[in-house]
């Protein structure tokens, strides 16, 4: 072979070769298939009524049905424009008339009433459902999501995939397994034995009414907001906090943190290890640990408590106030009865009411 | 020579573990996201310091995105920073400040040190909240974005935040399109890992925050160096505060639209890193202070990125001098076993990373476009050794370091 021929083949290969995995990137260059910038959320916030909103908007189109038939007290069914099939009760009590093979197989229209709704036990709701009222539901039923003018009380056993915002008072039995976001703009009251994820209202009450601290009086801390202006003191390793002392400022501990009986910290408080705190300690500040928490009964939180992996919270303690209601927050959160958070609860992985010591 | 070469390979190899270990994080391990949680809380006080320089053109879209924003209006007061501008910056600033009396409180600056970190320095009259936020003025926050960069400082060892950055005009030409990809890489997989890990997430100087506090007790910003940022990453871990990545709290941004203007930046980026390497390198690494062996490790890493440039390039040269010499470096199998590894899977860690970026972003097709990235490094590399040429001449003869303004494309708003 002429050695030129060969000189020239080979040259070919080599640039066939380094060509061959730009084609598809000059062909993307070319085509701008996937040019636009990545998705940024502008607008939503993360509200936690963002879909009981859109679904609020979403149904004044059935607005003069549901007028209509809260007047005749007749029941109307239909289809929304997008196509999904909805019944209208005009007694909440009509709910409870299902028909049985429905009930079997699971309800799989979107229902609306304009009254108060009664739902029948043991049945799936696949699709969305608006009480103009409030909403009592039978046990072990599976809702896909529950927006209620008034109070929401689910019976025992029930699940809830998506959503649920009460504008009163929202209460679930024992056993409940609430896996999307609940919201109320009043209370919500879980029983024992509910798993939650992501819980918001006024007043969040575990447990029984009788057994709920109330407010602590909140003339007697400073705001939480203020708790991130304080000197920080860090300390490297182990802490113990004695019990009944009382210190100011922020803490940084770079090791595990003990907090006496009674001790009171006037500040935010963190613990690169886990943190145990016992009972009736006071934290006018946020209480941050980057692994697990225990915090002891009667305790008192002013700010956000957030901790990386495990929070345990024993009964009778209390986490932000009226004025200034807070988040609690970590992948897994065990709550006794008797505690009450003004705010937000999150458990990212799985939050458990569980029983007391 | 060969001794010089194998230092060179060894400190290379170690990158690339890094880079497979950082993917490898965002791929299958635990993701931190500790904050990102708190939607309730008393929030405290914050200004919003806006660094603008000449911003005719993105000055109007960032001050109407943050009259928008969630926050308690009576906490969050707005600061243009506005650096000797000699455009109608500030014509369009005192506009918005008639528009939303009491909102708003410009800092006009006419005279003094060029620089942003001169400017902020100047601006901290203004400040009196405990929390502070830095956005460059061609950045568009979100409704949210505000209240998720102000949640980590709950933490009191929180002295600074980072929030991802993610370009907006991605799609104008191919250099849009590969820093769209190096972004992708740089925030998605190596900022998350970092924060994952607990290594040392790098304060970006904008789309972030920092805590007055933590601030006076490291000296301020500091105006002599080119990249405050990460002047002030340093600055805050060898002091104890821990700087935060939120991943989650993204925001738009302009890149640069010519390769000219690319150059710039990346000298100046690689100018100011190895200013602080110089400054905190050995300290971080063998001093006494608060930082853990892992943050020593990876913040000196850190610190050694743009420094890597005329490092490798030196070790091409060795190479080649040491292959015409006829020195055989290594023999027999292990040569081959090793050269063969490193060539299958040691270059490519760079673009793994990225790769690995663009699938948790969620995106497809523009992973086609990463074989063009060689382009992109190519350019880097020169530019980069270009300016540590630059700078150690500089230092030599004692000249002042020159702030240059990253040049913007956007189309003035009306």
């Amino acid at each position: 072979m002429n050695p030129y021929i060969g000189v020239a083949v080979l040259c070919l290969m080599a640039g066939t070769l380094f060509m061959l995995p730009l084609v598809p990137a000059l062909v993307e260059l070319r085509r701008k298939s996937d040019a636009l910038p990545l998705t940024v959320v502008q607008q939503h916030t993360g509200e936690i009524r963002f879909f009981a909103d859109g679904f609020r908007t979403y149904l004044k189109a059935l607005g003069p049905t549901l007028q209509r038939c809260v007047q005749s007290g007749e029941t109307a069914a239909g289809a929304m424009p997008d196509g999904t099939e909805y019944v209208v009760f005009g007694r909440g009590d009509q709910a409870l008339l299902l028909p049985l093979k429905e009930r079997e197989e699971g309800c799989e229209v979107m229902i609306a009433a304009g009254t108060e709704l009664l739902l029948p036990a043991e049945t799936t709701f696949s699709k969305d459902i608006y009480a103009a009222g409030g909403l009592i539901g039978g046990a072990k039923n599976r809702y896909r999501a529950i927006l209620a003018e008034h109070d929401v009380h689910l019976g025992n056993g029930s699940s809830v995939m998506r959503w649920v915002h009460a504008v009163g008072n929202f209460s679930a039995n024992p056993g409940c397994k609430l896996y999307g976001r609940i919201s109320s703009d009043r209370i919500i009251r879980l029983s024992p034995d509910c798993s939650f994820l992501r819980l918001n209202a006024p007043r969040i009450e575990v447990g029984g009414t009788t057994d709920v601290p109330a407010t602590p009086p909140e003339t007697e801390s400073l705001p939480a907001s203020v708790a991130t202006n304080l000197p920080r003191t860090l300390h490297d390793g182990d802490l113990e906090i004695p019990a009944g002392e009382v210190f100011h400022g922020n803490l940084v501990v770079r090791g595990r943190l003990h907090i006496g009986s009674g001790a009171r910290i006037c500040g935010s408080v963190k613990s690169e290890k886990s943190m145990v705190l016992q009972p009736c300690v006071s934290v006018e500040g946020s209480l941050i640990s980057a692994r697990n928490m225990h915090i002891g009964r009667d305790c008192r939180i002013h700010g956000p408590v957030i901790a990386e992996q495990t929070i345990h919270f024993e009964s009778g303690t209390c986490c932000g106030t009226s004025e200034s209601p807070t988040t609690v927050s970590a992948p897994r959160i065990e709550i006794e009865p008797g505690v009450v958070v003004l705010g937000t609860l999150w458990a990212r992985e799985q939050g458990r009411v569980v029983a007391g010591a | 020579m060969i001794y010089v070469l194998y230092v060179i390979v060894s400190i290379i190899c170690i990158y690339t573990v890094r880079h497979y270990w950082f993917t490898l994080n965002r791929l299958f391990g635990f993701q931190r996201h500790p904050y990102i949680d708190i939607d309730t809380a008393d929030w405290p006080p914050v200004t919003v310091l806006v660094a603008a320089h000449n911003e005719e053109k993105v000055i109007a879209n960032i001050l109407s995105a943050l009259m928008t924003v969630k926050y308690p209006e009576d906490k969050m007061l707005i600061v243009p920073v506005n650096d000797r501008s000699t455009d109608r910056t500030r014509e369009i600033i005192d506009s918005f400040v008639e528009r939303f009396p009491g909102r708003i409180q410009p800092f006009h600056r006419v005279t003094g040190k060029g620089g942003k970190a001169a400017a902020l320095k100047d601006a901290m009259e203004m400040v009196g909240t405990e929390v502070i936020l830095i956005f460059d003025a061609d950045y568009i926050p979100g409704a949210g974005l505000i209240k998720q960069l102000v949640a980590p400082f709950f933490d009191p060892e929180v002295g600074g935040v980072m929030g991802r950055v993610v370009p907006m005009n991605c799609g104008t030409n191919l250099l849009t399109r590969l820093l769209d990809l190096e972004r992708s890489g740089g925030y998605q997989v190596d900022q998350q890992a970092r924060m994952n890990l607990r290594l040392v997430p790098q304060h970006g100087g904008t789309v972030a925050g920092v805590r007055l506090s933590a601030l006076k007790e490291i000296g301020g910003w500091n105006d002599n160096t080119l990249t405050e940022d990460t002047d002030l990453t340093y600055r805050l871990l060898l002091h104890g505060w821990k700087t935060v990545y939120q991943n989650r709290s993204e925001c738009y941004e302009e890149v640069p639209e010519t390769w000219q203007v690319r150059i710039k930046q990346i000298m100046r980026w690689a100018k100011g890193h190895n200013q602080a390497m110089v400054a905190y390198g050995l300290h971080l690494l063998l001093g006494k202070h608060r930082a853990s062996l892992r943050e020593r490790i990876d913040g000196t890493l850190l610190l050694g990125v743009y420094i890597m440039a005329p490092v490798t390039m030196l070790g091409w040269i060795l190479a080649l001098a040491v292959f015409y010499q006829g020195v055989a470096p290594l023999h027999g199998v292990v040569a081959i076993l090793s050269v063969t590894a490193y060539a299958a899977i040691g270059n490519l860690a760079a673009f793994f990373e990225i790769a690995a970026a663009v699938r948790l972003d969620g995106s497809r097709k523009r992973a086609c476009l990463l074989p063009f990235l060689l382009l992109g490094f190519t350019v880097s590399i020169f530019s980069v050794t270009r300016a540590a040429f630059a700078q150690v001449k500089d230092a030599l003869i004692g000249a002042e370091f020159h702030w240059d303004k990253t040049e913007r494309f956007r189309k003035a708003a009306s």
